[in-house]
């Protein structure tokens, strides 16, 4: 209804009028067929075509062109994936062909409002045979061997709650339906409902017989008017056919139905509420026991399941206990339907055997991520449940298995979140609905949750503070086990499960006041700049840009970081990912408007500095002349500090003058912004090793107070090859570092080289140009999964470069000490890995390639115990240096450390980011105060009007060096803007940092 | 019989029995918040939770049935820490200013805190917006201070049948208050303050007027005295550590003339009187039912309550005419002081002032009446519950434990009957009307032992009793062989039961006695905290016992009555009695 289908079937029927078809023809308003990310659709038998996002002015073109004349309108044909061109039959299409439908069954199928179409699917047929052939307790029976379990969210096994309810002592019985669906985002009992209102009622009709009532309630919220109307008509059918009332079809038994509608409150979804609610009073729980089976509606023993429980109980009886036993897991039987929705491309209702995998249901069926981003997580359950991370995508999704990981089954809520999600944003959401929607009659759920959500919303506000997290862990777990119902009893479960998962997310926003995700308002001034390592005020920026304050906008930049013509060039732009102009048509293109920035630079101007005697007089040393390093004695030289700088090659640079080619960053770009540095009083000493010509402890010695490590991650890493000893087969890193350092470095003719990263791809293309007559990548996972930054990709690719993908080498075939070729196996996505990628596993096929030179390019290490030799620095992960996330400051005091060698190998921006933060660190550890001007926001002046709507045109394209003139040499690819481009690119800036200037 | 173990002590309890009645019958104290013995039991403030060895969550006792072979905990690591967060929360929603609050030092939440050892709140943040409402001339309500404990919902529901007070709203923005936020004048409520009884904490009280006492009695141009009611001196004592059912007669009367009272009187002495009023009011309204065929009201129900009157105003506007027109013995006493009393002391009615001393919050009500002004001026000037008066005793800084007794003053209560003491509890009015009227007709002396008909005392909601008349005298002949036929009710809801049964015809009573407050006035509103029926029955032994120490028995035979009448009065129901000692009423919108 929402999205416009009873305007869809009006002119469906109009149209079937016009042409004459109304004999031939019947338009159907179903139930819900599942795929809401494209409703409304349409089914049309018999060729079983769906068509999908129908507008009322497609109906004439739908009858006259497939109704009439039998052409299928392929234009709005539902396909098995988004893009993909092939017209399926609905039983075909990926969406569907995983789901195994036993609720959902009929929905869809048939007319709702009509009992024959019902009857005509076998309805109505358990009734009969219940009443006819069974006992109750053979029903019971029954129920209680299917397996079946409570689908409203605890799955408590029905057959036991019916059992249970059988015996119980008192009159008059009552059978209740639980069809107050109040989780945000789930809608399957609704869809039930609408769809196949009978199939709930015939089982109520049945657990009567099976218990021994008379009556029922089904207890509906008043905002589901369809299901409402949809019920009632069902219920007068019903009647009508003698399948309720006095003696059900001729026999003995007596039973009705009443509808009470309640008026949308959470809690009376909990059952002694719900009960409380129909008795007429203020829907609250009560306390359990008495038990709704012994002393349930006005104290008699009452049965309560939900509707889509219910909804299996027909099929159940008719097919057998054993045939429905043989879905789903040994303890969790038969299907279960979620509302798949969030940021997945394939949003709806599905239905799946329990116990799939969960990244079955997210990549299968929902068609994987939108917009292909990376899976963050699935929130299963709702206010009640939690958050599964990516590294469990293979966990079956069980009532077990989600209990586990601190989620629950629910009543089937799955929303799927990518990197944009914020965690603690979406804790504190859930929070926020529960904490509205808890009755008040307890204390613990009624003041314990809103003293979460307040924690919750300062953390989300960036006023978290040491302890918070502690704190919501101890109120969460202590409203859990004190509260009076099922609502307060789970309400703290997205948050516990947000940190279990996520903690690292609650810390940044408490310590570092970061919203990694980008969400959090009060702490993101931009997403962009939000995301930006760094920090780079990049609004303020590109607004000057836009003013032509070209000087303006370069001295912003370098007040976060000095390398902004470097950065214009090498940086993966972080920022335009979360850029929310692709929101409208694509992310500004950030980097290559810095890149134009940077061009108009005349003479490079000093930022400011703040400095005093004190720290002039002071002794720095910085070791590694990389990103980091150097950054970190700019931002020393800032502050007045005058850092002397030593590093192991020839030239500054680290990575930026080793391992990038030129032909992506020139090198007097590099050495102008060096310069810059040098020119704040740095002095840079080069050739001068750590470990072989001086120690840690050798400069303190010599009074150094303070040191920063930012020796980088040179070495690279080794893989099981057989022949890898060769001396044909070479690191990337030091294969680029040779050719860099040295203007040459021997390629072969047919060279491989192996992974998939930067380094890969900088490699492949420097071999290529220096006379390789082959360069080929070869890639274990796929391209999608490739780390390499995709531009870069698809360059490689222009010049050349040929690719491998599922490929794995295994060994070097030699002769006479040379390479021959290289023998690899064929790889297969397997299960999910902890990465939530999809894992390579060998598929058992291999070929061999010939090939005369490796190159590795697995990845980077730090041989700490080499370089750092006596000092007893704590490391962590891989070997990598462990500091203090805010001050950058390691286990020894006077040291601190920034760069690839605390991260592991990551982007310049970030070096620059650790740089900074050392820089901070240092002098907060030398004058006990911290003199960070530079992170201090500045205001920006330019000119902006919040009500203007946003400028039209697209973004600006790339332009690069003709494939002709990248040959052999290695002049820069990307070519610079013109400024009238550079200008319009500019104004399409939201400016998300603007706020209303309070007076 | 299911036997338990808590706290490792092997219990045995009756089946149903609850894990706090079991643990209590053990002597193991269980701290309680909602939990109202004999009333409430909801498992709503989650305060006396304990851990049951199995059980996935810790269950609140109150609500939790024992089951044979539990293992239970009232004090494990889980249970203290889990309390004493539930208690830290509560205290972090609470307007926490003890020091100037009413219930400092009678503050269950105070208490509990205490006992928990709560030296900080861990978990503070915003409190929920407090409303004060102090609209009634009776009570006080200060939604800030409360705990959403309910005691007050369930006293105002399900013991009263009011349904003045309501939890409304939800989650942290939940309230209890009269429907749609209105004000408790506006709404049915009548004022029993039974509500304020059961308040665990400072949300709901009487409007304090003890500073009003104070500017009375420091002004010198002000004849200032105090009538006491009958069911104080059976609670005071409460308010200064004596055990619940000690009679401070004395030491009260002393008390009241130290803080300079001018005359110390007694309500008994219009007690007295009010049964000869309405015993006369009955035996005309049988003549005339009777004798001369008259239709008249009958039953006759008591007025003495001004909780009862309210409530029949609001809920039972058809049965005023029922009503016996007598003033309340409060008021009585009130329009006699400005007049009678006036007269014997040489003081013009606007220069006394009257203060009344009542377990009693309506009665604050009942004097804010326009039309209780018989004697020219405000009849009733100041209202003081028992509470008040405990308070006012404390500011003067008087040992009370300490004082000797002492006496009434004449010529209002300095003798009074055991007739008008008794009508402190349920049946107590009845009793006495019967003790009187018997005699009136009979010409002799009511036939139950001790003059105490038995079926009508004690603690059952609805209680009858019949009476044959054998033999009369000459006058009351009409009356001979007729079966008097009375009931008795205690506690609202049970009004409305004994109403539901006359009105569908299943009783036919004569005279029907009705208090608004459990247990009759020794359990009112304004009777130091907390009641339970174990106070409740104490109380009671204590005024029968005050009842049986009298050699008068009964109302008629008290001289200051026989006085009155004599000198100012004429007779029962005469035409001065007509303009002073009754009343009327008003049918009342029932929202």
């Amino acid at each position: 209804m929402a999205s416009g289908a009873l305007e869809v079937s009006v002119s469906l029927k109009k149209a079937v009028d016009r042409f004459g078809l109304t004999n031939d023809v019947s338009v159907v308003e179903t139930g819900c067929l599942g795929p809401c990310a494209v409703g409304p659709v349409a089914l049309v038998y018999p060729d079983g075509i769906l068509y999908e996002n129908l507008k009322p002015e497609y109906s004439e073109e739908i009858v006259e062109e497939h109704l009439l004349k039998g052409r299928i309108v392929e234009r709005i044909v539902h396909r098995a994936k988004p893009g993909e061109d092939k017209i399926r039959e609905i039983t075909q299409s990926d969406f569907f062909k995983k789901q195994v439908k036993i609720v959902l069954r009929n929905c869809g199928l048939i007319d709702p409002v009509r009992i024959e179409e019902y009857i005509a699917q076998d309805g109505y047929g358990a009734l009969a045979k219940v009443l006819t052939e069974m006992t109750p307790e053979e029903v019971v029976d029954v129920v209680k061997r299917s397996g079946l379990r409570g689908r409203g969210g605890a799955g408590f096994p029905t057959g036991l709650k019916w059992e249970f309810c059988r015996r119980a002592d008192g009159e008059p019985k009552y059978v209740l339906c639980n069809a107050d669906e109040g989780d945000p985002g789930a809608f399957m009992d609704r869809s039930i409902l609408e769809g196949d209102p009978h199939s709930v009622i015939e089982a109520m009709a049945i657990a009567a017989y099976a218990i021994g009532a008379r009556n029922g309630y089904i207890y509906v919220r008043a905002e589901y008017p369809l299901a409402v109307k949809r019920l009632s008509g069902a219920l007068e059918q019903a009647r009508e056919y003698g399948l309720l009332g006095r003696g059900v079809l001729g026999t003995a038994f007596d039973f009705d139905l009443e509808i009470r509608m309640g008026s949308g409150a959470f809690v009376c979804g909990e059952e002694t509420a719900l009960m409380t609610s129909i008795e007429g009073n203020r829907g609250e729980p009560r306390p359990r026991p008495p038990f709704p089976a012994n002393k349930g509606l006005w104290n008699k023993p009452s049965l309560l399941n939900n509707v889509e429980t219910y909804a299996n109980i027909p099929i159940i009886i008719l097919k057998g206990s054993e045939w429905y036993a043989s879905f789903g897991t040994e303890k969790s039987r038969g299907t279960k339907v979620f509302a798949l929705a969030g940021a997945v491309e394939n949003t709806g209702l599905v239905e799946v055997p329990i116990g799939t995998p969960l990244g079955e249901i997210v990549y299968d069926i929902g068609g994987g991520v939108k917009n292909k981003k990376p899976f963050k997580a699935a929130q299963i359950g709702g206010p009640s449940g939690g958050c599964i991370p990516k590294q469990y995508l293979n966990t079956p999704v069980d009532y077990e298995s989600l209990a586990e990981l601190g989620a629950i089954m629910g009543s089937g809520g799955m929303i799927i979140m990518d990197d944009d999600t914020c965690m603690v944003d979406i804790a504190r959401f859930f929070l926020e609905f529960v904490q509205e929607e808890s009755c008040g009659k307890c204390s613990p759920c009624r003041i314990g949750t809103r003293r979460m959500l307040e924690i919750l919303t300062r953390i989300c506000e960036g006023k978290g503070e040491e302890g918070d997290i502690e704190k919501l862990i101890e109120l969460g777990n202590t409203i859990k086990d004190t509260s009076l119902c099922g609502l307060g009893q789970t309400a703290p479960n997205p948050v516990l499960s947000a940190i279990r998962h996520f903690r690292d997310e609650f810390i940044a926003h408490i310590r570092d006041k970061r919203c990694p995700a980008g969400v959090c308002p009060e702490i993101v001034r931009a997403p962009c700049q939000n995301n930006c390592p760094a920090g780079v005020d990049i609004p303020g920026y590109v607004s000057l840009i836009g003013e032509k304050r070209y000087d303006d906008a370069l001295r912003l930049h370098r007040e976060r970081n000095p390398f902004a013509a470097v950065c214009s060039r090498v940086c993966f732009h972080r920022c335009e990912d979360k850029c929310r102009r692709q929101t409208i048509d694509e992310p500004v293109s950030i980097r290559v408007l810095k890149r134009f920035m940077a061009d108009q630079e005349k003479k490079i101007r000093l930022p400011e500095i703040r400095g005093n005697e004190e720290n002039r007089r002071r002794k720095v040393a910085v070791i590694g002349a990389g990103p980091a390093g150097l950054s970190c004695a700019y931002f020393l030289a800032r502050l007045g500090y005058r850092p002397d700088v030593f590093e192991a090659m020839t030239e500054p640079g680290g990575m930026l003058v080793q391992a990038i080619p030129a032909y992506r960053l020139p090198r007097d770009i590099l050495r102008r912004e060096i310069g810059m540095i040098r020119d704040m009083g740095v002095h840079i000493e080069t050739g001068v090793r750590l470990g072989e010509d001086f120690t840690l402890e050798k400069l303190k010695s010599i009074e150094y107070e303070a040191v920063f490590v930012g020796i980088g991650a040179p070495d690279g890493i080794g893989m099981s090859l057989g022949g890898l000893s060769n001396p044909r087969c070479v690191q990337a890193i030091s294969f680029l570092r040779e050719y860099n350092l040295k203007g040459s470095v021997p390629v072969g003719k047919k060279v491989c080289v192996v992974g998939g990263g930067n380094a890969a791809i900088d490699a492949a293309r420097t071999a290529l140009r220096l006379g390789a007559d082959s360069v080929r990548v070869l890639y274990r996972r796929t391209r999608s999964q490739m780390p390499a930054y995709a531009e870069e990709v698809a360059e490689a690719q222009k010049e050349g470069v040929l690719f491998s993908y599922l490929v794995s080498p295994y060994e070097i075939v030699s002769s006479n000490g040379g390479i021959d070729g290289i023998r690899c196996q064929c790889m297969e996505l397997g299960e999910f890995d902890k990465s939530g990628r999809k894992r390579p596993v060998q598929n058992g096929t291999e070929y061999s390639m010939e090939a005369d030179q490796l190159i590795l390019a697995i990845g980077q290490a730090l041989d700490t115990e080499g370089l750092l030799g006596g000092t007893d620095i704590r490391t962590g992960s891989r070997n990598f240096i462990e500091v203090d996330p805010i001050t950058g400051q390691t286990s020894v005091e006077w040291i601190f450390a920034g760069g690839d060698a605390v991260n592991g190998p990551s982007s310049v921006a970030d070096a620059v980011a650790g740089g900074e933060r050392g820089a901070a660190g240092i002098d907060l550890f030398l004058t006990g105060e911290d003199h960070s001007f530079w992170r201090e926001e500045k205001e920006v002046d330019t000119c902006f009007d919040p009500d203007e709507d946003p400028v039209e045109y697209g973004r600006s394209k790339l332009k690069s060096l003709s494939l002709i003139m990248r040959k052999g040499n290695f002049s820069e690819v990307e070519l610079p803007w013109k400024e009238p481009v550079a200008l319009k690119e500019a104004k399409r800036c939201l400016r998300c940092e603007y706020r209303e200037r309070e007076e | 019989m299911p036997q338990v173990e808590i706290d490792k002590r092997t219990v045995k309890v009756p089946e149903g029995t609850t894990i706090l009645e079991a643990a209590r019958s053990a002597g193991i104290q269980i701290p309680t918040l909602c939990y109202l013995e004999d009333i409430q039991a909801i498992g709503a403030c989650r305060v006396c939770l304990v851990e049951v060895a199995g059980a996935k969550n810790l269950v609140a006792s109150c609500v939790t049935p024992v089951s044979d072979g539990m293992k239970i905990s009232t004090k494990s690591r889980r249970v203290r820490t889990a309390r004493r967060t539930i208690v830290e929360l509560l205290l972090s929603d609470h307007e926490g200013d003890c020091q100037t609050c009413d219930r400092n030092g009678s503050c269950e939440l105070q208490s509990i805190a205490k006992e928990l050892g709560i030296r900080e709140i861990h978990h503070t943040g915003e409190k929920h917006t407090g409303v004060t409402d102090s609209t009634t001339p009776a009570l006080v309500r200060d939604t800030g201070k409360c705990v959403l404990c309910r005691r007050c919902v369930s006293m105002c529901n399900e013991v009263q049948g009011v349904g003045a007070l309501f939890p409304q709203d939800r989650g942290f923005e939940t309230v209890v208050g009269p429907a749609f936020s209105s004000s408790l004048e506006s709404v049915v409520c009548v004022q029993c303050g039974q509500c304020s009884a059961a308040c665990p904490v400072g949300a709901i009280g009487e409007k304090n007027q003890v500073q009003e006492v104070w500017d009375a009695l420091d002004d010198p141009d002000k004849f200032v005295i105090v009538q006491t009611a009958p069911a104080i001196r059976a609670a005071l004592g409460e308010c200064f550590g004596f055990a619940p059912g000690t009679l401070v007669t004395g030491k009260m009367v002393r008390a009241l003339r130290l803080i300079g009272f001018d005359r110390v009187f007694d309500t008994n002495f219009t007690a007295d009187l009010t049964i000869m009023e309405e015993g006369t009011e009955l035996l005309v309204r049988l003549k005339k039912a009777l004798v001369e065929k008259e239709d008249v009201a009958l039953p006759q129900f008591t007025s003495c309550c001004p909780g009862w009157i309210k409530y029949a105003e609001h809920f039972y506007p058809e049965l005023l005419p029922n009503l016996s027109t007598c003033k309340s013995p409060q008021q009585m006493f009130g329009a006699l002081a400005k007049t009678y009393l006036a007269k014997k002391v040489g003081k013009k009615p606007e220069e006394i002032v009257v203060v009344s001393v009542m377990p009693c919050t309506a009665k604050k009500f009942e004097n804010a009446r326009p039309e209780m002004n018989d004697s020219s001026v405000k009849d009733v000037d100041i209202v003081l519950t028992t509470r008040e008066l405990g308070m006012l005793i404390g500011e003067t800084g008087i040992d009370f434990t300490s004082l000797p007794d002492d006496t009434m003053d004449d010529p209002m209560g300095k003798t009074s009957s055991g007739a008008a003491d008794i009508f402190a509890n349920t049946g107590g009015v009845m009793e006495a009307a019967l003790r009187t009227v018997y005699e009136i007709v009979t010409g002799s002396p009511l036939p139950f032992s001790g003059l105490h008909v038995k079926p009508i005392a004690g603690l059952e909601g609805v209680k009858e009793a019949s009476v044959k008349i054998e033999k009369t005298v000459p006058e009351w002949d009409f009356l001979r062989g007729v079966t008097l036929k009375v009931a008795v009710s205690h506690g609202l809801g049970n009004a409305k039961r004994i109403i539901r049964r006359i009105q569908s015809g299943e009783a036919d009573y004569h005279f029907i006695e009705v208090m608004a407050c459990p247990g009759g006035c020794i359990g009112g509103g304004g009777q130091p905290r907390l009641t339970t029926n174990a106070v409740r029955k104490k109380r009671i032994e204590a005024i029968y016992k005050e009842d049986e120490g009298k050699t008068l028995r009964k109302s008629h035979e008290n001289p200051e009555v026989t006085q009155i009448y004599e000198e100012f009065l004429g007779s029962p129901l005469g035409e001065r009695s007509h303009h002073l000692l009754h009343t009327s009423y008003e049918a009342r919108a029932r929202i």
